[in-house]
């Protein structure tokens, strides 16, 4: 199975070497079989002819028990047959003695015949060719008039023949290795080279899985075949597509914040502009009865909330939006300054706010999270939210959790909106309205290690709860 | 075709006294020409020599010289005995055991003597220094008639009460001195009696083959192997022309070649008594057997 997650290109070659292998034993094992046929058809051909020569000379010696003579015919003929690595001829008797070999050291005259020979007997001339050996050994039987009265056994060195078939062995397996290393190569350059586009396409598209998506540059799509240009074709489309969209979103995000950003002005300059209101007031009496000391002291004290007010507010604001990184625990009073930002829009509406924020002092929380997480979904829920209808907020520790509900009566979240809080894969939805601050909410929570959940309310509105994970023992021993 | 060799067992004169050579080739007297019968006494294998001789001798005698070669010396004897050769380089010993009915033609001169030796050769490896060792040999010996390649180890034997059947395991007729020297070579024969000359001769041609052997015992000197012809024909005036040939070899370019090609010195006029040794030897074995 590893071969199956090999690339291609190493794939194909592989493939090209293990079908030229076998196609080369294949090959190589009929070649060398059909070249020992004929070799050893060469060597019982020789063989014959070599004892049917000698037959004839030798049957009259064998039938005296001429040892000289029959010596001396193979000897000569050992001479005369030079070329055909005779190792060694024997004549022996009817009874299976050496009558004469050429060889009389190894095989003395009337010794018996060694069984290295071929010892039964035959009516053709018989080869036995033993490549264990290296020699063939031969036998034809000596007749006279009818009746076998010896038989003549050669033995012939093969070991040219078997050096031969090595030779041819050699330069088979040389061969067929270049040719099917050259195939291989060529095998491989080819894939590598059908393989380039699709390699073009595969950069392509990791690189747009990271960052952006770019289309494959013009002289690239021209060089390609015409099946791949067609993808290239495609895959430039959607990258094109994805552009936009992401220039689109971007727009979008810039936008919802300018919105969100707009509210929060509203909101904070209708905070502000109320209390001015009666701090004109407030001014034109003590101008009027500035002299009267209860009326200047009650206005003064006036003034002071006024103005007293006013701070809250801004402060609220800074703490808010300000990135502090330092800060790492949460107040009861940073959650309950929420309802200062939230009260412009409370009011607007004519909305009853139920607020219920217990059971904690100080939490081991970045505040600046939790406060935008829970103004932005206040501010969605006040939207949400019909007029003279109810917003609920409640917040507590639960266990080693912070957990905050929202809820409201109005017309539920739309599928989009619901999917950009619980699960927007990683990327603002556009097109839903309140969808951008909800993906803001997404990410501020995950950033935190928090959960959101987003549940239909009955009978209408719906419940928003998140759940963020107290970050270490010391900070539950602060929760009161 | 040749027929088998004789028996062994045969004494030689009496089977050359039965001789009819039957069925062997009939060798017949052309007019003018000189029938010469030659035994495997030397190297008749060589036919560069056998063609310079036959020229040589018809230059120097003017007639047609045929040369007839045969497988064994008894061939060759009975043929001439029979008067199918004119004359025939024939051993001493049947020279010897037909000496009534055959006359000297010329003698060779080997080394400056007509005189040779017969070696008694074996394994070169062997470790045997006298007759003696070779006791229950296979035993090589090159032709039944043969002086050097039978008789002189056949006489040493007798001396001592012994035959070579009696004394060997075995023994083997090669027909040819060569043939002894190549059975010792090969291992065929463990031992074998053999002609000096061409064992030295040999010592130049085929080293290989005579250096796989070595020398036990080499006899006294003995008459070299004779041309001969029936002693009623030595006056003729074709014997005497191809005696004058021989003996006047030396002084012929060809004869120059040939007698090198042979080792010979030429060839000389000798008195019968040159084979009184081998006459001995013959008395001696025909006693001891």
């Amino acid at each position: 199975m590893i071969a199956l997650r090999l690339p291609m290109a190493f794939k194909i070659p592989l493939v090209v070497t293990v079908f030229m292998a076998a196609v080369a034993v294949f090959v190589s094992e009929r070649v060398l079989s059909r070249f020992q046929e004929a070799q050893t058809r060469h060597v019982g051909d020789l063989a014959t002819i070599y004892l049917d020569g000698m037959a004839s000379a030798l049957v009259e010696p064998v039938v005296r028990e001429d040892e000289w003579e029959a010596f001396d015919i193979i000897d000569r003929a050992r001479q005369i047959h030079a070329g055909l690595r005779l190792t060694e001829t024997v004549v022996a008797l009817a009874d299976g003695r050496v009558l004469a070999s050429s060889d009389p050291r190894a095989h003395s005259s009337w010794s018996p015949l060694p069984p290295s020979f071929l010892t039964q007997r035959t009516q053709a001339p018989m080869v036995d060719v033993r490549d264990d050996e290296a020699q063939a050994v031969s036998r034809r039987d000596l007749a006279s008039g009818g009746t076998i009265v010896g038989s003549v056994h050669a033995t012939f060195d093969i070991a040219p023949l078997l050096a031969e078939r090595r030779s041819v062995l050699w330069s088979l397996i040389v061969t067929n290795a270049a040719l099917t290393l050259v195939l291989a190569l060529a095998a491989w350059l080819t894939v590598r080279r059908m393989m380039r586009p699709i390699q073009v396409l595969a950069s392509h598209l990791e690189e747009g899985a990271g960052q952006r998506v770019e289309p494959i540059p013009e002289q690239f799509v021209e060089a390609a075949p015409l099946e791949v240009r067609r993808l290239f074709q495609a895959f430039n489309g959607m990258a094109e597509a994805v552009q936009e969209r992401e220039v689109l979103s971007r727009q979008l995000v810039e936008e919802e914040r300018l919105a969100s950003l707009g509210r929060l002005a509203s909101g904070m300059a209708h905070e502000i502009n109320n209390p001015l209101g009666g701090l004109f007031n407030a001014l034109d009496t003590l101008k009027e009865h500035g002299e009267r000391g209860d009326i200047r002291r009650r206005t003064i004290d006036l003034i002071e909330r006024g103005l007293r007010g006013i701070r809250d507010v801004v402060r609220t604001t800074l703490v808010t939006y300000r990135a502090d990184q330092d800060i790492h625990s949460l107040k009861r009073a940073d959650v309950d300054d929420l309802r200062l930002l939230v009260e412009p829009e409370v009011r607007r509406k004519w909305l009853a706010l139920r607020w219920v924020n217990e059971g904690y002092d100080e939490l081991p929380m970045s505040p600046s999270v939790v406060r935008q997480v829970l103004l932005n979904l206040l501010l969605n829920a006040c939207r949400a939210a019909p007029e003279g209808s109810q917003v609920g907020f409640e917040a507590h520790v639960d266990g080693p959790c912070f957990v905050a509900t929202i809820e409201d009566m109005g017309p539920g979240l739309p599928i989009g909106a619901r999917n950009a809080l619980t699960d927007p894969g990683g990327k603002p939805l556009p097109g839903s309205g309140g969808g951008l601050g909800l993906w803001m909410v997404h990410r501020l929570i995950k950033e935190v290690g928090g959960t959101v959940a987003a549940l239909p309310r009955i009978p209408a509105g719906t419940i928003v709860r998140i759940t963020i994970p107290l970050k270490d023992e010391e900070g539950t021993a602060n929760v009161a | 075709m040749d027929r088998p060799g004789p028996s062994r067992r045969k004494v030689v004169s009496g089977a050359l006294a039965l001789a009819t050579v039957a069925g062997t080739h009939q060798v017949r007297a052309a007019s003018g020409e000189l029938r010469f019968g030659l035994t495997p006494v030397f190297l008749t294998s060589d036919l560069e020599l056998l063609d310079r001789l036959r020229s040589c001798l018809e230059q120097a005698t003017g007639l047609s010289v045929r040369l007839v070669t045969r497988r064994t010396y008894q061939e060759i004897t009975s043929l001439l005995l029979s008067g199918q050769l004119d004359t025939a380089w024939i051993c001493g010993f049947p020279y010897v055991v037909n000496r009534s009915r055959l006359a000297l033609v010329a003698v060779p001169v080997w080394q400056g003597k007509p005189l040779y030796r017969s070696y008694i050769i074996t394994d070169r490896d062997r470790q045997a220094r006298t007759l003696d060792d070779l006791r229950g040999d296979v035993h090589a010996f090159s032709d039944p008639d043969s002086n050097s390649g039978w008789l002189v180890t056949a006489t040493a034997l007798a001396r001592d009460g012994l035959t070579p059947e009696r004394f060997f395991s075995r023994t083997i007729f090669t027909y040819g001195h060569r043939n002894v020297i190549r059975a010792v070579a090969s291992g065929l024969a463990m031992s074998g009696s053999v002609d000096g000359y061409v064992y030295e001769i040999m010592r130049e041609t085929e080293p290989d083959l005579i250096a796989r052997t070595k020398v036990v015992r080499q006899s006294e000197l003995l008459g070299f192997p004779p041309v001969a012809c029936p002693a009623g024909s030595i006056d003729d005036p074709g014997i005497r022309s191809l005696q004058a040939a021989l003996v006047g070899m030396p002084e012929h370019p060809d004869g120059q070649a040939v007698l090198r090609l042979l080792r010979l010195d030429g060839f000389s006029i000798e008195d019968p008594s040159l084979f009184e040794a081998i006459a001995a030897e013959v008395a001696i074995v025909r006693g001891g057997g």
